[in-house]
């Protein structure tokens, strides 16, 4: 009997541990699309979560009005709308900077009072208010949710001790934690290795001299944004299958992505990923102890002790630049 | 000098007014007014717009009736006029809209609110200090609890709910499966509604009906993964669970890991208590094979006699079914008509004295179960009765009561 309850526990153990790498993956990605646009910018840009909107938004109708589910069907389909999603939000973003974001960002805001955060602040913050709403009047208050047979099937590993002990994963959160996965791979190989991204890499660390270098360092921040928006709309999309959305999800997930940008140390992208990763794994494993009702608390008692001990964050230079 | 020039210029301001508005009240007060303001304070915006717009339908068409069939008699067929306002998505959004409500609106006579309990014990804090009468469907037995005079609660209160639908299901269940169900495991979240119906389960009808509560999981909505209360519900083996979502994206989550963990479609019969899981925007997210056989208690429904606004919803607002949200708005539209036509005149206080005094079996009556229209003390409407609603081919229908029923129940076991 104490056998069988042990490995209960440890079946109960494996399993949230699993809920919590697979969702982790999800908001590691989330992470990493506002950690680029805050490493490259440091805009601290409030519209994250609901370019994240657009992104789920974009996928879902790419899935059910414009052909990709008939094309792909709802097994394929699903990845490949959260894939379209990308270019289309790209676009969203560098026209958003375009328009605004640029107006209160880079060498415009060179000695203005707090180098034009307020500024980016409150616009930032408008942006958000009008998608939200906007989004509304578009495409209705009801939730949706990009449909597929995968969200309800899991594959089974195990039992791994005679008839117990079988942790499922579930396969649409699956494949998405390996296409999050694949898709920070690629986006760390571009910063490291391509001219494009050491362009970014360059108007980061000193936008001054990147400009001295013959670097066009408006261009690396259009392209910061654009890439960081389209990261986190295929984030979106991909949590799109399993969670029903609506117009004013980002609001839900918006301070995940703040604290798992703040865990993994300011502007480190990388960094970023493993501060998803942190709170994916916090939040599901703390109910093994926790009520879980406290969930999200843990979330953050977790958070406040990593800034009390260690307030660089994981990944975070402890000397600014600067 | 200055300022004492302006001190009198102001009093004299004060006293032309007053004595301009003497002279002319009489007459405005001798007319009867042309409308009769109504209001509607619902969430019309943030995650429970959903709801707050079907209540609007459902207010909406009932204005429209009344007002095609000749308005308020006995104010000379004054017309009503619905005035909807956005309570927001948060407690604090929704005593503001309050607030601004009752300071904009002086001449409302009464109004329905406000979807959720948590909003609803926000708003009533505003309404009754400003005496005006507030009908509500929300379920949370606190909402009557607090000696407020001018609320009143259409629906059977959480509490009453639970007492009233438990035996019932437990009946049903023995019937289906032939033998009685043992166990339980309640997963709820922690809105106001699904805590007063979880809490006297727990103190008592739980023991009195020989049932063993095995899992007891509360949780804050949204959920972002249901994977650690579905998992003590695999561990558990209950013989029935109780699920009490208030969003949407909960019923999801915790559903699909249902079938996911090989415990969906009728190897654990669930039963909710609430009307998240029989909301039409779930068909939007999932698939209805995962629902079929689910039921839910609810306080009201569109049930047999409702036929015509069913179909009406459907044609003029695309709603495939009635849910509690429209009829009971729907209700609480002709129960202020009845009032003001006892009143004989737009005033709240006077509308709030008829609702206490109404004892009536017609009219408005039709529109909720329990066959009778009477409020107590409280402000809890005597002898509210409940709806089971059942998911069957993809449609939520009325099994019970029997009169009220639309279909048979059917227990769905594996």
């Amino acid at each position: 009997m104490a056998v069988v309850t042990g490995l209960i526990m440890l079946e109960n153990i494996l399993q949230s541990l699993a809920a919590g790498l697979l969702i982790g993956a999800i908001y590691g990605l989330m992470c990493v699309g506002l950690a680029l646009i805050f490493g490259v910018m440091r805009v601290i840009n409030f519209a994250q979560g609901d370019f994240m909107m657009l992104g789920m938004y974009a996928a879902y109708y790419a899935f059910a009005l414009f052909g990709v589910q008939a094309l792909f069907g709802s097994t394929i389909g699903p990845y490949v709308a959260a894939l379209l999603a990308a270019p289309l939000l790209f676009a969203v973003g560098y026209g958003v900077h375009w328009a605004l974001v640029s107006r209160v960002t880079g060498t415009r805001t060179a000695g203005l009072d707090g180098d034009g955060h307020y500024a980016q602040l409150i616009l930032t913050l408008g942006t958000a208010l009008i998608l939200q709403n906007g989004a509304m009047i578009v495409f209705g208050s009801y939730p949706v949710s990009v449909q597929t047979p995968l969200s309800v099937s899991a594959w089974e590993v195990g039992p791994l001790w005679d008839d117990y002990v079988s942790v499922f994963v579930n396969k649409a959160r699956g494949i998405a934690a390996l296409v999050s996965v694949a898709t920070i791979l690629l986006l760390a190989r571009l910063i490291a290795s391509s001219r494009l991204g050491k362009a970014l890499r360059a108007s980061a660390d000193n936008p001054e001299a990147a400009t001295y270098m013959g670097i066009d360092v408006q261009r690396s921040h259009r392209v910061a944004f654009a890439l960081g928006t389209a990261i986190t709309a295929v984030a979106g999309a991909l949590l799109a299958t399993n969670y029903p959305f609506h117009p004013y999800v980002g609001l839900e997930y918006v301070i995940v992505m703040y604290a798992g940008v703040v865990m993994g140390g300011m502007g480190s992208i990388l960094g970023a990923f493993w501060g998803g990763m942190t709170i994916g794994v916090v939040q599901q494993m703390s109910t093994l102890i926790l009520p879980t009702q406290l969930q999200n608390t843990a979330i953050f008692v977790i958070f406040l002790l990593i800034v009390f001990l260690r307030p660089q964050g994981f990944f975070g230079r402890v000397v600014e630049r600067t | 000098m200055g300022p004492r020039k302006t001190g009198l210029g102001l009093s004299g301001l004060l006293l032309a007014g007053t004595i301009a508005m003497g002279l002319t009240a009489p007459p405005v007060l001798a007319q009867q007014p042309a409308e009769v303001k109504v209001g509607l304070l619902v969430p019309m915006s943030g995650i429970y717009a959903r709801p707050g717009q079907v209540m609007r339908m459902g207010a909406e068409m009932a204005v429209d009736h009344i007002n095609a069939q000749g308005g308020i008699k006995a104010l000379g067929g004054a017309k009503l006029k619905l005035v909807a306002i956005d309570s927001g998505d948060s407690t604090e959004k929704a005593k503001n809209a309050a607030q601004r409500m009752v300071a904009e609106e002086k001449d409302m006579v009464a109004a329905s609110a406000a979807y959720l309990s948590s909003f609803t014990l926000a708003v009533t804090e505003v309404t009754e200090r400003v005496n005006l009468p507030v009908l509500t469907l929300s379920y949370s037995d606190l909402i009557t609890e607090r000696g407020f005079k001018y609320v009143f609660q259409t629906s059977a209160t959480a509490a009453s709910q639970a007492e009233q639908s438990l035996p019932e299901i437990v009946k049903l269940a023995e019937k289906a499966s032939g033998k009685r169900p043992k166990s339980v495991a309640i997963i709820t979240d922690n809105t106001a509604a699904s805590v007063s119906s979880v809490k006297p389960m727990k103190e008592r009808l739980l023991k009195e009906l020989g049932i063993e509560l095995v899992v007891d999981e509360t949780f804050t909505p949204p959920l972002a993964d249901a994977t650690p209360l579905v998992q003590r519900v695999r561990s558990a083996r209950p013989d029935l669970l109780f699920f009490l979502p208030t969003v949407i994206s909960d019923a999801k989550l915790v559903l699909e890991k249902m079938n996911e963990f090989g415990l969906g479609q009728g190897r654990v019969p669930t039963i909710s208590f609430g009307i998240a899981i029989a909301e039409p925007d779930l068909l939007k997210t999932m698939s209805p094979a995962l629902l079929d056989g689910v039921m839910t208690v609810v306080a009201n429904w569109g049930s047999k006699g409702h036929e015509a606004l069913m179909a009406e919803l459907k044609s003029r607002y695309n709603e495939p079914w009635m849910t509690q949200n429209a009829i009971s708005t729907y209700g609480d539209m002709w129960i202020i008509k009845e009032a003001l036509e006892k009143a004989g005149k737009a005033d709240r206080e006077a509308v709030a004295q008829t609702l206490r005094a109404m004892d009536m079996t017609g009219g408005p009556t039709a529109y909720f179960p329990g066959g009778r229209m009477q409020f107590d003390g409280k402000g809890r409407r005597v002898g509210a009765g409940l709806t089971i609603v059942q998911w069957q081919k993809g449609t939520p229908v009325t099994v019970y009561p029997s009169e009220l029923a639309l279909s048979e129940p059917f227990w769905p076991k594996k």
